[in-house]
C-alpha cells in the first residue's frame, strides 16, 4: 500500500511539472493583429503609465506588455530560462550589465537610429557598464544619488561633508541607512577611499563602527525614513535625491545635499533582449522613453532624474540645483559599479559584523 | 489497511511537496559552494563557526527568545488560571479579546508599536501624566528592550491558549481535595496545579521560543542599531546578495536549534508526571 501511495504522489508531482512546463507560449501578435513589445520594468516606474503610453501604441500601432521583476537578479534569471526571444525590451543596471552582455542576452544598439541619444549628458554615456569593445548595449533613462538630506529647522549651520554623519553634535538625530552597498561606499567616500574599489576594508569597518552608536536607528526602506523624519525623530541621514524631492513637495523642510567628498549614483538603462522580434519597435520606444516630452512630465510628476539635457531647461532652476542635475555635480558621483558575488559577500559579511557589535 | 488511505494523500502530498522537498533542497545548498560551478563543500557552516560574531548573534537571539518565553509564562499563566478556574462567564470575551491581534499584520503592530514606545509618544504621554517619569525622553524605542515588548506582545497568545487547555481539562475537585486535606495554596499550586499543566506550559514555550528564534521584522523594525539578529543575518543573505547557500546554512543551523531545544523541553514534559 505505501509503494502505491508513493507512486500516486510521483506521478501528481510529474502532472504538475508537466502543466508548468505546457504554459502557453507567447506570440507577439494579439488578437487584433496589432504587434506586442513586451517590456520588462519595476512596477509603477514611468513606462507603464497607461496614459503616457498610450500616445506610443497609436502611434505606431502597437501593443506594450509590461512584465514585472521585483530585482535585477530576477531580471537576469528571466532572460536565462526562455527569455531571450520572448522579451524585447528590459531594464537593467551595472549590477547586471556586464553578465548580460557577457553571456550574449541582449543586442548591441545603434545610436544612430535614437534621435534623443545626442541629448544624454556626456558622463551617462561613458558609464564602463554599458558597452563592451565601443559597442553600446544599454541606453542610460534616469538615475539619481544617495546624498544627505536633513532637517533644515533643526540645522542651520551650512552642510556640505559627508563627515556631519560622524558629528558628536547630532548624536542620537542620525539615521544611517541599513544597506552594505551604501554603508561600504559612503564610509569610503569619508575616509577619501575610491568608493567603488576601496582598498582598506579594514579601515571602514572602524569607521562605521565609530558612526553606529551616533545613530537613532538605521533605515532601510523610504517609507521608514520619511515617518523617522516626519516623526521628529531625526534630523540627518543618508538619503534618496528622488525621495528627499518628494518629501519636500510635501511640504516637509528637508534639504537634499550631494557633499563635496562626491556621492553614491546610480543609473537605469533600457536594453534590448538578444533575438526580439521588434527591433526596430524597441529602439522607437527607447526614443520615445528619452524624449525630452516623457522625461520633462515623469520628473515634475515626482520620478526620478532625467538623462535627458533639454530638459533640463524647462525645469524649476531650484529643483534643478538641489537635484545636482549638471555636468558638475554628477562629475561628483560614484556611480554603484557591477562587483563580483565574492566582492558584495566580503562587503555584506563586513557589515553585519558592524551591526553584530 | 483502510481503503480510504487515498484520503490523505492530498495532505501527505502538500507536505512532501512544499515543506519535504523544500527543505532537501535547502539542506542541499548548504553544502554547496559558491561561483556558478559550485561543489560540495563544508566552507559555509565553517564560516559560520570561524566568525565570532555570528556567535555572538546566536547567543543574542536564544537568550532573548528565553526572555521571552518566560515572561510569557509568567504573564500568561494567571491569566490562563483565572480563565479556567476563577470566573463563569466572560471566558469566551477574554479568549476573542487575545485572538484579536491575530487578525492584524504583524508588519502593522510592529509599526503600531513604534508609535506607542517613541520618544514624544503615546506612551511617554500617559507615564508623564501620571508622574511615573520625569521631562526626559522614554528611550524605549530601539532598543532591545522594544524588541521584547513586542515579541511578548505577538507571542503570549499561544502560552495563554495552551496553558488554558490544559487547565481547563484538570479536575477542579483535585484542587478541593488538596484543600480538605490541609495542603496550603503554595503546596496545592507546587503539587497539584503546577504538575497538571506542565504539558500546557511546555508546548505553549515551544510555541513561543521557536518562532522567537526566527523573528526579523520586529527587530529590524523596533531594535535600531541593536537589532541584528539571526533571523536578520539570514534575511540579508537572501535579499541583498542572493547568498544561497551561506543564507541556507545558517538557517540549517537555526533549524538544528531549534530540534535540539524541541526535544529537550518534550523530555521535560514527559518526565514524572
Amino acid at each position: 500500500m505505501k509503494k502505491k501511495s508513493l507512486g500516486l504522489a510521483l506521478l501528481f508531482i510529474l502532472l504538475v511539472v508537466s502543466a508548468i512546463g505546457c504554459s502557453s507560449s507567447s506570440t507577439t501578435t494579439d488578437k487584433d493583429g496589432k504587434k506586442e513589445l513586451i517590456v520588462v520594468n519595476w512596477k509603477d516606474y514611468g513606462s507603464d503609465d497607461p496614459e503616457v503610453i498610450k500616445e506610443f501604441e497609436e502611434k505606431y500601432k502597437v501593443k506594450v506588455t509590461h512584465q514585472y521583476m521585483a530585482s535585477e537578479e530576477e531580471l537576469l534569471t528571466k532572460l536565462r530560462t526562455g527569455g531571450v526571444g520572448k522579451i524585447d525590451v528590459i531594464l537593467p543596471n551595472a549590477s547586471i550589465l556586464p553578465i548580460a552582455i557577457e553571456e550574449n542576452l541582449i543586442e548591441e544598439i545603434d545610436s544612430t537610429k535614437l534621435s534623443n541619444y545626442k541629448n544624454i549628458f556626456e558622463q551617462f554615456k561613458n558609464l564602463p557598464e554599458n558597452s563592451k569593445n565601443n559597442k553600446i548595449y544599454a541606453v542610460p533613462w534616469v538615475w539619481g544619488s544617495t546624498g544627505i538630506a536633513y532637517n533644515s529647522e533643526d540645522i542651520k549651520e551650512e552642510v556640505n561633508s559627508v563627515n556631519i554623519l560622524w558629528d558628536e553634535k547630532y548624536k542620537g538625530k542620525i539615521a544611517f541607512r541599513d544597506d552594505f552597498n551604501d554603508a561600504v561606499m559612503t564610509a569610503a567616500l569619508a575616509l577619501g577611499q575610491n568608493p567603488n574599489s576601496p582598498t582598506n576594508l579594514n579601515e571602514i569597518k572602524s569607521k562605521l563602527i565609530d558612526q553606529k552608536q551616533l545613530n537613532r536607528t538605521y533605515w532601510k526602506t523610504g517609507d521608514e525614513f520619511s515617518k523617522l523624519f516626519a516623526g521628529k525623530q531625526i534630523s540627518v541621514g543618508l538619503m534618496w535625491s528622488g525621495q528627499a524631492a518628494a518629501m519636500k513637495k510635501n511640504g516637509e523642510p528637508i534639504t537634499y545635499v550631494i557633499p563635496k567628498e562626491g556621492a553614491i549614483g546610480w543609473v537605469d538603462n533600457w536594453a534590448i533582449v538578444k533575438d526580439s522580434k521588434n527591433q526596430d519597435l524597441a529602439l522607437k520606444f527607447i526614443d520615445f522613453m528619452l524624449s525630452s516630452k516623457f522625461q520633462e512630465n515623469w520628473v515634475n510628476s515626482g520620478g526620478p532624474n532625467p538623462v535627458n539635457t533639454e530638459v533640463t531647461k524647462n525645469l524649476d532652476p531650484e529643483f534643478v540645483q538641489q537635484m545636482g542635475i549638471n555636468e558638475e555635480t554628477i562629475a561628483k558621483l560614484h556611480f554603484i559599479s557591477y562587483h563580483s558575488d565574492a566582492e558584495k559577500k566580503t562587503w555584506n559579511e563586513m557589515w553585519q559584523e558592524v551591526k553584530a557589535k | 489497511m483502510n481503503k480510504k488511505w487515498w484520503l490523505v494523500s492530498p495532505p501527505v502530498f502538500l507536505l512532501i511537496s512544499f515543506c519535504v522537498i523544500p527543505l532537501f533542497i535547502m539542506v542541499y545548498y548548504s553544502f554547496l559552494s559558491d561561483g556558478t560551478t559550485g561543489h560540495l563543500t563544508l566552507q559555509n557552516y565553517l564560516n559560520f563557526f570561524q566568525k565570532g560574531f555570528y556567535l555572538k548573534l546566536t547567543w543574542k537571539t536564544i537568550s532573548t527568545s528565553l526572555l521571552v518565553t518566560i515572561i510569557c509564562i509568567l504573564i500568561g499563566f494567571p491569566m490562563a488560571y483565572i480563565m479556567a478556574k476563577v470566573i463563569n462567564s466572560g471566558k469566551n470575551i477574554i479568549l476573542i479579546a487575545i485572538i484579536i491581534p491575530f487578525w492584524t499584520s504583524q508588519l502593522v503592530r510592529a509599526y503600531s508599536w513604534q508609535n506607542l514606545l517613541r520618544d514624544g509618544g503615546i506612551l511617554e504621554i500617559i507615564l508623564r501624566k501620571l508622574h511615573i517619569i520625569g521631562p526626559e525622553p522614554l528611550g524605549i524605542l530601539f532598543t532591545q528592550t522594544a524588541v521584547i515588548i513586542a515579541l511578548i506582545h505577538i507571542f503570549f497568545p499561544y502560552m495563554v491558549i495552551t496553558i488554558y487547555m490544559s487547565l481547563e481539562k484538570m479536575d477542579t475537585s483535585l484542587i478541593e481535595a488538596s484543600k480538605s486535606l490541609n495542603a496550603g495554596p503554595f503546596t496545592t499550586f507546587w503539587r497539584i496545579i503546577l504538575p497538571l499543566s506542565k504539558p500546557g506550559i511546555i508546548s505553549g514555550s515551544i510555541l513561543v521560543f521557536v518562532p522567537s528564534l526566527g523573528v526579523f521584522v520586529e527587530p529590524r523594525i523596533l531594535g535600531g542599531t541593536e537589532g541584528s539578529v539571526i533571523g536578520t543575518v539570514i534575511e540579508d543573505q537572501f535579499f541583498e546578495i542572493y547568498g544561497w547557500n551561506f543564507g541556507a546554512a545558517v538557517a540549517f543551523i537555526l533549524l538544528m536549534i531549534v530540534f535540539i531545544s524541541t526535544t529537550v523541553l518534550s523530555k521535560f514534559a514527559k518526565e514524572e508526571v
